[in-house]
C-alpha cells in the first residue's frame, strides 16, 4: 500500500483512545444536528400542511387568550354570500383538560358541529365518522397522540375536565381518533355541547378563541384575511387574521422557539466539537514535533507537515461525523424507533440530506480545527524543534 | 555513488537571546574533501551542532559562506534548501528519530518519497540500504521492537537511501554502549570507503574520532587544531 496512506492510517491509530474521544467528540454534535434539524423539517413540513389547506385563522386583536363573540361568524360568512370564496367558516373554543386524577395536559376545543368537517377536510373522517358527529352531541374526536397514549378507541365513553370553564369532568364519546389528521395532538368535541354545560353552571356562553375561515385560493386567502380585519375595525371586538402557517408558527414560537433554539444548541455543540478537535490535533502535533523536525531534516516541505495534519484531522472529524450522522438515519430509518412520536409532526424522519449537510459540517470542523496545528507544524523551525525549543 | 567536497568560509553564527548577542561561531574556516570522514570535537555549547546544521541547510548562517559541492547554500532560500536537502544530505541524529508507528522498511522509504520513482525501485532500494546496514532481516520490525544500536543502523540505512553526497552525523554513538558504538562506527567507515561518503561526525569521544580520518577541534567559535589518525583503511585490515 502507498506509504503516504499507511503513514497517515499509523498517525490515526497511533493513540487510539485520543482518536475515539475525538471522533465521539465530534460524532455527538452531528447526532444532535441530525435530530434537531430532523425535528425543524418536521415542523416545517407540518406547518406547509397547514398551508395547504388554504385557511385563515381569526383571533383577538389584542391576544389569542381573550374571546371574541360567536356572532363574528356570521359577519365572516357575510362577506362573501356566494360562499364560492370563503368555503366554510368554523368557530373553535380552547379549552384545555386533563382526564380526571392525571396531570397531563390535553388539547381540547370545542368547534362548530355544523361547519367542523368541511373546515377541516385533511382530518378525513370516514362517512359512519361524520354521522356520528353530527348525530352524537357528545362526540369527540381524539388526536391519535393522546388516543394512542391514553389507550382511548372509538366507541369509549370517556371524561374530560377543561382547564377553563365548567371546569368539571365531562363526558364524551370517542367516534374518531382521526389517524389521518396532519395534527395528531388535538381533541375536538361539539360546541353546542360545551354552550350547554356552560349554561348549566351559569358561565357566559358563545365564546370563541378563534375561527378557522377556509378559502377556495390563495388569492382569496389573501384578500380576505384583510377584508375580515376590515370589517371588525373599530368594533368592540377587533381582529387579527393570519393565514394558518404563519398563526401556528407564533403558536409555536410562544410555547418554545424550538427553530431558533436547536439552532443555538446546534452552534454550541459544533463550537464543542471544533474545540475538542482543535485540542486533539494540538496534542497529536505536540506529541510528534521531533518526528516532524526529522521529515523536515529529510527534505519534507512545511507544505507536507501542513497537509499532514490538516488530512489528519479531516479524515478523524469526518469519520466522528460519519458515524454521528449514520446512527440517527439507520435508527429512525430501519429500527423499531422510526415510530417514535413527536407532538406535532408526529413520526421522526430523518432524511438523507440532512445527514449530508451534517457530514459537511463535520468536514468543516474538521478543517477548522486542524489549520492552527498545521500551520504550526509548517513554520515549525527544524533546528529549534530538535533542540525541544518549540 | 555520489561525493562532494565541503568549504566552509568565515562562518559566523549568532544567536540573540533577550536582545543579548550569543556567538557561536565566529568566521569559521573548514575546507574537507569529497570522500573524506572528519570528526568534529570541541565542548559542550562550542558550537558543534550549530556547524552540523548550517553545513546541512537545516539553519542559516548570520555571515559567511557554505559551499557544499556546486551548491551555494547562503544564495538559496528556505524552500530550495529542503528540497536540496533530499538530495545531498544524509542526517543522522543521536536519538535516532525514527518515526515509530512505521517499520524499518518503511522508515527508510520515508525519504524516496520525494522522489520520482516506481514503487518497486523504492523497494529495491530499500532493501539494499537495509542490507548495507546489516538489517536485511529486520524489514518489518517496529522502532520499539529493535534494540538501540539496530535502531541508529536503520537511521543510517534511512540516510543513505537516497546516495546523498555528504552524511552528517551528530553524536550518533552518543546514546550506545562501547560495542554497539563501535559497530555503529564501523558502518561509517564502510560507507566512507566502499561508497565514498564524504562524513562529518560530532563526537565527544576520543575512540570514536579515531574512526575518522581527520579531527577537527571547535573551541570559542574557531577551529583551534587539526590532527590526522594513523587508522588504517578496513579494507587494508582485512
Ligand atoms: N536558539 C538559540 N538561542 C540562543 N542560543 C542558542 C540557540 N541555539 C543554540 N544556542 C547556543 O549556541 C551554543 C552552541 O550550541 P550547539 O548546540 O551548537 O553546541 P554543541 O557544541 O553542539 O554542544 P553539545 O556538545 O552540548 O551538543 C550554545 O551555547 C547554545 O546555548
Ligand atoms: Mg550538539
Amino acid at each position: 500500500m502507498n506509504l503516504r496512506l499507511v503513514y497517515l492510517h499509523r498517525n490515526l491509530t497511533r493513540n487510539v483512545r485520543r482518536s475515539l474521544l475525538t471522533c465521539a467528540a465530534v460524532g455527538l454534535p452531528i447526532m444532535i444536528y441530525v435530530l434537531s434539524m430532523s425535528v425543524v423539517h418536521g415542523v416545517d413540513k407540518f406547518l406547509d400542511n397547514s398551508a395547504k389547506q388554504l385557511r385563515i385563522v381569526v383571533t383577538q386583536k389584542t391576544s389569542i387568550v381573550n374571546p371574541l363573540p360567536e356572532g363574528h361568524r356570521k359577519k365572516i360568512e357575510a362577506l362573501d354570500e356566494s360562499k364560492q370564496r370563503l368555503t366554510s367558516v368554523c368557530g373553535v373554543q380552547w379549552i384545555g383538560g386533563q382526564r380526571e386524577n392525571d396531570p397531563t395536559p390535553l388539547s381540547v376545543m370545542a368547534a362548530d358541529a355544523d361547519s367542523f368537517v368541511s373546515t377541516m377536510p385533511e382530518y378525513e373522517l370516514t362517512q359512519d365518522e361524520i354521522d356520528a358527529w353530527q348525530k352524537d352531541r357528545q362526540a369527540i374526536i381524539i388526536g391519535s397522540g393522546p388516543a394512542g397514549q391514553l389507550g382511548w378507541k372509538i366507541g369509549d365513553r370517556v371524561s374530560i375536565v377543561p382547564t377553563l370553564p365548567p371546569y368539571r369532568a365531562m363526558e364524551f364519546h370517542v367516534i374518531s381518533t382521526a389517524p389521518k389528521a396532519p395534527d395528531n395532538q388535538s381533541i375536538f368535541f361539539r360546541k353546542d355541547y360545551l354552550n350547554e354545560e356552560l349554561k348549566k353552571d351559569g358561565f357566559p356562553e358563545g365564546q370563541v378563541s378563534f375561527f378557522f375561515v377556509k378559502c377556495a385560493t390563495k388569492k382569496d386567502l389573501d384578500e380576505f384575511r384583510e377584508k375580515i380585519d376590515a370589517a371588525f375595525a373599530g368594533s368592540l371586538d377587533e381582529t387579527r387574521s393570519l393565514d394558518e402557517k404563519t398563526f401556528m408558527n407564533e403558536f409555536i414560537a410562544q410555547q418554545f422557539d424550538l427553530p431558533k433554539n436547536l439552532a443555538i444548541l446546534s452552534g454550541l455543540t459544533v463550537f464543542v466539537a471544533i474545540m475538542a478537535a482543535m485540542n486533539t490535533m494540538s496534542m497529536n502535533f505536540r506529541d510528534r514535533i521531533a518526528e516532524m523536525a526529522t521529515l523536515k531534516s529529510l527534505g519534507f516541505s512545511g507544505g507536507f507537515a501542513f497537509s499532514l495534519i490538516q488530512t489528519e484531522s479531516l479524515l478523524l472529524c469526518s469519520l466522528g461525523g460519519l458515524v454521528g450522522a449514520i446512527v440517527p438515519f439507520v435508527v429512525f430509518t430501519y429500527t423499531p424507533a422510526r415510530d417514535f412520536q413527536v407532538p406535532l409532526i408526529q413520526t421522526l424522519v430523518v432524511e438523507w440530506v440532512t445527514c449530508m449537510k451534517a457530514l459537511g459540517i463535520a468536514v468543516f470542523i474538521g478543517l477548522v480545527a486542524g489549520v492552527w496545528p498545521s500551520w504550526m507544524a509548517m513554520r515549525m523551525h527544524v533546528v529549534r524543534a530538535l533542540r525541544n525549543l518549540e | 555513488m555520489s561525493s562532494a567536497d565541503i568549504e566552509i568560509k568565515k562562518l559566523k553564527k549568532v544567536y540573540y537571546k533577550d536582545k543579548m548577542e550569543i556567538p557561536v561561531l565566529a568566521g569559521l574556516d573548514l575546507s574537507i574533501s569529497a570522500g573524506e570522514f572528519v570528526a568534529l570535537m570541541g565542548p559542550s555549547g562550542s558550537g558543534k551542532s550549530t556547524l552540523l546544521h548550517l553545513i546541512g541547510g537545516l539553519d542559516t548562517a548570520t555571515a559567511g559562506s557554505v559551499r557544499v559541492g556546486e551548491s551555494l547554500l547562503e544564495t538559496m532560500s528556505e524552500a530550495q534548501l529542503t528540497s536540496w536537502r533530499s538530495r545531498h544530505v544524509g542526517f543522522i541524529f543521536q536519538m535516532y528519530h525514527l518515526v515509530p508507528v512505521l517499520t524499518a522498511a518503511q522508515n527508510v522509504e520515508l525519504p524516496l518519497l520525494l522522489f520520482k520513482m516506481k514503487s518497486s525501485e523504492r523497494k529495491e532500494r530499500v532493501k539494499t540500504a537495509l542490507t548495507i546496514v546489516g538489517l536485511g532481516d529486520r524489514m518489518d520490525h517496529r522502532p520499539n521492537q529493535l534494540s538501540g544500536g539496530q535502531e541508529q543502523r536503520v537511521a543510517i540505512a534511512r540516510a543513505i537511501v537516497t546516495d546523498p553526497d555528504v552524511i552528517l552525523a551528530d553524536e550518533p554513538t552518543g546514546d550506545l554502549d562501547a560495542k554497539t558504538s563501535e559497530e555503529i562506527l564501523n558502518l561509517l567507515n564502510l560507507l566512507n570507503e566502499e561508497f565514498g561518503k564524504t562524513i562529518l561526525m560530532v563526537t565527544h569521544d576520543p575512540k570514536a574520532a579515531a574512526h575518522a580520518k581527520k579531527t577537527v577541534h571547535l573551541e570559542k567559535g574557531q577551529l583551534e587544531r587539526e590532527e590526522f589518525s594513523n587508522r588504517q583503511p578496513m579494507a587494508a585490515a582485512r
